[in-house]
């Protein structure tokens, strides 16, 4: 498995998900965020001691978006063609098998991966067996 | 080709979508493409193989080594007869091998853009056509290793 | 870009027959994908069967709102008692078992008015499409082993209805080379997604080559021995159809012609001075681009004479550009101190001290430093 590019840190600004206002209060409202509109809402007018809201400059650096701890970025994966894609890409992205992928295709997509040089992501699942 | 059709109008026509493009969401929307005559696997007017006249392809050999592709400028439409295929077999040095592919393109003015793609496309694939290592057995660490060494000391 | 005046003709068994046919002009028209898509998806709306709900659904019953002031919503309520039907809700789109929401209407506008002209205009721009190699595998068509495109097969082929059968239909698009295109539709027959196998559309599968025939020369038996081939099409010289060269919108049809119907294309389309032969007041669209090849027009005398020199000549100052340590950047410090090369290959910074002369200080200046 060849290891990945050198890249500058990756620095995540904010590893806390933004959870919608009031969604610790009820039930009924989902943590996913959704923008207060209300004309009067304390957390759309910012004020202090609010949850803050997603916005631009919580992104991340070009350099290190998407990259994985690994370095890596992910691609999906569903057959061994596929696996081939990577040949010259392989201290970029790495392989994610798909989740609807038998574990005897498995086999196949991590023996051609190995050969290949490329990591995958989640090489363990349906592999290993509980003993 | 038709004096109506050109490569740039074919890129055009074909970027959008084509049977080689492979796009994912992820990773910012990637796009690769399968096209054999495409160096480095990457959608792009320059890598794309189907669309320029002049393209070189490398592929892994049936019985190892590399298969070497070329187009046939002018052939664009004779499908059955614009590949120059070359077989350079496992048992070529790779050092050769790289030489062979510069000196029939490169150094005749077949595409030097692609000089530095097609040698390390030619090193990528003999490097896959190694034996596979066997994983290194993986280090106990935390509790596991804590138990690992409590037992050998009892 | 040469252009090809003549396309070779093959013999029934896939080699070479040695005679040719000039291109037709059709195959000059300008390949305009946005014409093509914006036809298909009218024309390929004019095939439907209308279909809506039943008009009375949802509305079988004699609801009525309550109207204000019972603390309940003025959703007209079913009436009468004894079930528990009576008190729901009924008609509203959010009922249950209520009306769906606008619902549909058999009188709803199926098919699609289109210009002619845009529609042969479009079929011609497909049948260009499908004169190119590369459009064709960009279509995902397998046809590496194709002699030529467009593929021409001699009439004599057909003559006497020569293939009736399919078995013969079969070698016969092997012999041109059209053999792997034919395998892959048979290969990517797949059960469809969705509702769409219960409404007969139970499988998916991709198209293979059209074969264009003439059917006074070529006869139409030839219709029924390609008719169960999965994907492979056939259709009438004399009434090409866009929804079949450019299936989906998407240029690139393989096709395979007889040689027969490739040379009645001109009197089909005329060209782009002459009017056709058939089809009336039409002229092939000419391009609006004379010179599709973007290189050969940079670098085409009339552009490159009115160009401006480059400035600053062969070194260009590059803004933005991370500064160097002269002293970590070998070719900076070459750059700023040209005798740096010299000072290396003459190894003068690895001599010793001792090698240098050294000048002592005389005892006559030592006495001289001593008498003070």
């Amino acid at each position: 498995m060849v290891t990945a590019k050198k890249h500058v840190p990756i620095v995540k600004k904010r590893t806390k998900r933004f959870e919608r206002h009031q969604s610790d209060r009820f039930k009924c409202v989902d943590p996913s965020w959704r923008k207060p509109k209300g004309i009067d809402n304390r957390v759309r007018r910012r004020f202090k001691g609010q949850a803050a809201m997603p916005k631009i400059g919580y992104g991340s650096n070009k350099k290190t978006r998407h990259l994985m701890p690994s370095g890596h970025k992910a691609f999906l994966v569903h057959n061994v063609g596929d696996v081939n894609i990577l040949l010259m890409h392989n201290n970029v992205y790495a392989a994610e098998i798909a989740h609807d992928v038998s574990a005897r295709k498995r086999i196949e997509i991590i023996a051609r991966a190995k050969q290949l040089g490329v990591k995958v992501t989640n090489g363990k699942a349906r592999i290993t067996t509980e003993s | 080709m038709a004096s109506n059709i050109s490569q740039d109008l074919i890129w055009e026509v074909t970027r959008g979508y084509n049977a080689m493009m492979v796009k994912r969401k992820q990773a910012g929307g990637v796009q690769f493409s399968r096209d054999p005559l495409n160096l480095r696997n990457v959608h792009s007017r320059k890598q794309a193989g189907f669309v320029n006249d002049k393209a070189i392809g490398i592929q892994p050999g049936e019985k190892g080594g590399v298969k070497f592709m070329t187009k046939k400028a002018g052939k664009a439409n004779k499908p059955a007869s614009s590949l120059q295929t070359t077989t350079l077999g496992s048992s070529t040095s790779t050092r050769k091998t790289y030489r062979s592919i510069v000196n029939s393109t490169a150094k005749h003015n077949y595409r030097p853009d692609l000089r530095a793609d097609a040698v390390a496309r030619a090193s990528a694939i003999r490097k896959t056509q190694k034996p596979v290592k066997p994983d290194p057995p993986s280090k106990p660490r935390g509790a596991r290793a804590r138990k690992a060494t409590e037992s050998e000391s009892s | 870009m040469t252009t090809r005046p003549t396309v070779s003709i093959l013999s029934p068994d896939g080699s070479a027959s040695g005679n040719s046919h000039p291109l037709p002009e059709v195959f000059k028209a300008p390949i305009r994908p946005d014409i093509v898509q914006a036809v298909h998806t009218g024309m390929a709306k004019n095939r439907r069967q209308p279909y809506a709900v039943s008009e009375k659904a949802g509305h079988q019953t004699s609801a009525e709102s309550w109207g204000t002031g019972r603390a309940v919503a003025r959703i007209p309520r079913v009436s009468g008692g004894g079930t528990h039907r009576a008190g729901q809700a009924a008609f509203g789109n959010q009922c249950r078992s209520g009306r769906m929401f606008a619902p549909t209407k058999v009188w709803r506008k199926w098919h699609q008015k289109l210009n002619l002209n845009q529609k042969r205009f479009a079929t011609a721009s497909a049948l260009a499409a499908s004169s190119n190699a590369a459009l064709l595998m960009a279509r995902g068509h397998r046809v590496s082993t194709v002699p030529e495109v467009p593929l021409v097969v001699s009439s004599t082929a057909f003559a006497g209805a020569a293939i009736t059968k399919t078995s013969a239909a079969v070698a016969l698009l092997k012999a041109v080379g059209a053999g792997p295109d034919v395998d892959k539709v048979k290969k990517s027959r797949k059960t469809r997604a969705g509702k769409g196998k219960m409404r007969g559309r139970r499988h998916k599968q991709r198209r293979g080559p059209l074969v264009v025939y003439s059917p006074a020369e070529d006869g139409k038996e030839l219709v029924r021995a390609f008719r169960n081939l999965p994907g492979v099409e056939t259709c009438d010289v004399y009434a090409l159809n866009l929804l079949q060269l450019a299936p989906g919108g998407h240029l690139g049809r393989f096709v395979v012609w007889t040689s027969a119907a490739f040379a009645a294309l001109d009197t089909v389309y005329g060209s782009a001075t002459e009017a056709s032969a058939l089809k009336k007041d039409f002229l092939l669209p000419s391009p609006l681009v004379r010179q599709p090849d973007l290189a050969k027009l940079i670098n085409s005398s009339e552009v490159q004479s009115v160009l401006r020199p480059v400035k600053g000549g062969a070194i260009t100052k590059r803004p933005m550009v991370q500064k160097k340590n002269p002293l970590r950047n070998r070719q900076i410090l070459l750059r700023l101190n040209p005798y740096a090369g010299q000072y290396s290959k003459d190894k003068l910074g690895q001599q010793k001290k001792d090698e240098k002369e050294k000048i002592r200080a005389t005892d006559e200046i030592m006495d001289l430093m001593h008498t003070n």
